[in-house]
């Protein structure tokens, strides 16, 4: 804690010099309601870290639920008070968010072993139809509905990641462990990494003129992946490098470790590449390199979870009234497709991928929620495309604040479901 | 439940019954995914047969009834690539060894069957600290009495036997100096130790009469013996051994158990006498700390020995009973690493001074479970 308050400040600062003249935010809010004058974003990134903590800590003990759930709820209330965060993500948010979801795609992405892929068909079979079918659902969905084919196909992509900052965040604080868990992370690293290749490729596809033709998209897509991989590459080697000569059980060298892929993600944001693509590469190559066992502690400890209670009180923090008003019922059909599209192809696919029925269903539910990847998605089509990204803003977002509550809950109940939590049974997977 | 009359069974057959460890591949901790193995394994034609254990990170994996060394070896071989093929389908690993070196017990989960639920809430922790694995060898008797008779005969090479399988020298994270500390979480059991001193199935069947009558034991699974007769197989069972890091070396350990009870049965080398048992608690605490190089307390001579130079005696005075059971493969597997190495635990303890993470270690058992590295 000692360490993670002074680093984050120092960055917050920093950035908040870079990006004067920023949207509205909590801290000129607090300032016009004649509140004495906050020295600096100091006040704010303490402000939600006391109310994160708290709001978490309270559901712990008086709930079962998971900490999280408090976290999103005290950026919940933020919002109601009209204080939400700003779209597109800019300033302090931005970075925070940048930040803590490169933590968690980086420990993700660690988890992936592609051998595993091709030793079960089933389970490469369910990665690939469950996002592919989820886009086309919410595509069709949405062009019933009455919506432009670009837009359709803009929600399409991002209602392809399942919640990598739930998936995480939930199976550690309840110590889940078992198939339904390990798949989860599977299956969500794998689906965040198709919706950001594909959001590249959908901009790529829209500068090229509204007729679209493949040989720019794939250009971009080359390029935006390509500089991505050499990121990626190079935070991989350099964490190897760490690895070999430092324990990284050891808090000083998890300082290290979090210093390297922030700095990975400035690189990112320097150099124009996808800054979910490159923490999540970054992990997925140092795995699928070595077969050697990778410990550290989870979310790079305390001062990863600094970063991660900040993503959550963010996260749930982005909606107004008049936002859900806007997006309501088109939100509502894009979850319903999504839902229904991932949970079918899960569920019929569990035979074939060696999980029981029961199970199947358990990691259906895991998909559900949909979190700060799909904030950072938006954030980044309202950037390059800010026609497009206006019209999909409000269902986005409205489609996030109406899982963002359910979402670690449903991830919490499946896990149980599944026999996967401390303490609960598991007979009926035999 | 009374104990039942003891099924006969043709002599010096052999069962082996080996409880694995489950783990991720991830930091290569236990994984309590037992349920899914048997799932898998369930649709699978194999010989012998797979099934829970106490903790969902454990499976055990049996032969049928084999006649020599080279029928357990080729199951075992069998029942392994099985195993494997599902373990990949699931992305974990297997493992031997007799204990996980660094899971943490009170993490541990209870698999979901009646007995395991009343073991659990009778022996609390001591049941969770039961995450250990070892390998169980059955010896086929043609009679109740033989059987007790080969019991006692047997249990003059208990430590021989620790000494040559011990392979958990870590438990939750720390190397404990024992070569089997596994032996140690069975020994807290209360009814842990040996049988009594009893050669008739009379005699023995009114000792089990009095136990049942003090309420203190149920049914033959009460009693954790060392070595102890299974009247429905017809067999007695050696239950000492820590499961070790190959199958070769788990055939190996049954075939040279198969060995000396023929010595013994046929040959008849020493005459069976309660005094035996002054020095075998000794012993056998020589054999779990030490290893081979524990000192071995003749009982009947009192002279002292290095349990590896008794161990070497008897591998002399087993050649022509090796040879009739064709195990002679199985005597060379073990004389190699008594002349080499050492036990598991030597290995073990090697490769973690080499790797200096548990967690490596681990994952390099698992290669070495799956036949893929020596």
């Amino acid at each position: 804690m000692a360490n993670g308050g002074p680093v984050t400040s120092a960055r917050v600062t920093q950035n908040n010099k870079q990006n004067e003249g920023d949207d509205m935010n909590l801290n000129e809010l607090l300032s016009s309601m004649h509140f004495p004058a906050p020295p600096d974003q100091l006040w704010l990134v303490a402000l939600v870290l006391v109310a994160g903590a708290l709001a978490g800590e309270a559901i712990a003990r008086t709930t079962r639920l998971p900490r999280l759930v408090g976290y999103t709820l005290a950026g919940g209330v933020a919002a109601a008070a009209g204080m939400g965060v700003q779209m597109p993500l800019d300033g302090s948010a931005r970075l925070v968010i940048d930040l803590a979801l490169a933590l968690l795609l980086f420990e993700i992405g660690c988890r992936v072993r592609l051998r595993w892929l091709l030793r079960n068909p089933g389970l490469m079979a369910t990665s690939l139809l469950e996002s592919a079918v989820a886009a086309a659902a919410v595509y069709v969905a949405l062009w019933q509905l009455g919506l432009e084919p670009a837009a359709a196909a803009a929600c399409a992509v991002l209602a392809v990641p399942a919640s990598a900052a739930v998936a995480g965040r939930v199976a550690q604080e309840l110590g889940a462990d078992g198939q339904v868990t390990q798949r989860m992370t599977h299956l969500t690293a794998l689906n965040t990494l198709y919706g950001v290749l594909a959001l590249v490729m959908l901009s790529a596809v829209l500068q090229a003129g509204r007729a679209p033709h493949w040989l720019p998209a794939l250009q971009a897509l080359g390029t935006s992946v390509a500089s991505a991989l050499l990121l990626a590459a190079l935070l991989g080697g350099a964490v190897a490098l760490v690895a070999r000569r430092l324990d990284l059980r050891n808090e000083s060298a998890v300082l290290l470790l979090l210093g390297l892929v922030l700095l990975a993600v400035s690189g990112a944001r320097w150099v124009g590449a996808s800054t979910l693509l490159v923490p999540l590469l970054a992990g997925m190559l140092l795995r699928n390199t070595s077969d050697r066992p990778w410990v550290w502690p989870r979310h790079f400890g305390t001062a990863g979870g600094v970063l991660v209670l900040l993503l959550f009180v963010v996260v749930g923090s982005a909606w107004s009234v008049p936002v859900l008003a806007a997006g309501g019922l088109a939100a509502l059909v894009l979850l319903l497709a999504r839902s229904l599209a991932k949970g079918l192809v899960v569920v019929l696919l569990s035979r074939w991928s060696k999980l029981s029925l029961r199970q199947g269903v358990a990691l259906a539910v895991t998909l559900t929620p949909l979190s700060a990847t799909a904030l950072v998605m938006l954030s980044e089509l309202m950037r390059a495309e800010p026609g497009l990204g206006a019209t999909v803003a409000p269902i986005v977002l409205t489609a996030v604040a109406l899982v963002e509550l359910v979402g670690p809950v449903a991830v919490q109940l499946a896990l149980r479901f599944a026999g996967e939590l401390p303490g609960t049974s598991a007979k009926e997977n035999t | 439940m009374s104990l039942g009359t003891f099924a006969t069974s043709r002599a010096l057959t052999l069962g082996v019954e080996l409880e694995l460890q489950i783990v991720n591949t991830q930091d290569y901790d236990l994984a309590p995914q037992a349920g899914d193995l048997m799932r898998l394994m369930k649709d699978r034609k194999i010989p012998g047969d797979v099934k829970p254990e106490i903790t969902r990170s454990m499976i055990e994996m049996a032969t049928g009834i084999c006649s020599d060394f080279d029928q357990v070896l080729s199951e075992l071989r069998e029942i392994r690539g099985a195993l494997l093929d599902s373990a990949r389908q699931l992305e974990v690993g297997l493992c031997g060894g007799g204990t996980h070196p660094f899971q943490q017990w009170s993490q541990q989960r209870i698999y979901e069957t009646p007995r395991f639920h009343q073991v659990s809430e009778l022996y609390g922790y001591l049941s969770k600290q039961f995450t250990i694995f070892g390998q169980h060898v059955h010896v086929g008797c043609p009679g109740p009495d033989q059987a007790l008779v080969l019991l006692h005969g047997l249990s003059r090479y208990i430590p021989h036997l620790i000494a040559l399988a011990a392979a958990s020298p870590f438990v939750q994270g720390e190397d404990t100096g024992f070569n089997s500390a596994r032996l140690n979480s069975v020994f807290a059991f209360p009814l842990s130790g040996r049988a009594p001193f009893v050669q008739r199935w009379e005699d023995f069947e009114t000792f089990y009469a009095k136990m049942t009558r003090t309420g203190v034991v149920s049914s033959m699974k009460d009693f954790y013996w060392d070595i102890r007769p299974k009247p429905e197989f017809g067999t007695i069972e050696v239950r000492v051994l820590d499961t070790p890091l190959t199958i070769e070396k788990a055939a190996a350990l049954a075939g040279y158990i198969q060995c000396l009870a023929r010595w013994l049965r046929v040959e008849r080398p020493f005459e069976l006498n309660e005094d035996d048992y002054l020095p075998y608690t000794f012993n056998r605490f020589q054999a779990c700390r030490f290893g081979l190089d524990g000192t071995f307390v003749d009982p009947t001579t009192g002279e002292h020995r290095t349990l590896r130079d008794d161990i070497r005696a008897t591998f002399a005075k087993l050649e022509v009973h090796a040879m009739e059971l064709k195990a002679e493969e199985a005597i060379q597997i073990l004389k190699h690493e008594v002349d080499g190495l050492g036990n598991d635990a030597a290995w073990l303890r090697q490769l973690h001074a080499r790797e200096g993470m548990l967690a490596e270690v681990v994952r390099q058992q698992a290669r070495r479970w799956a036949g893929r590295e020596r």
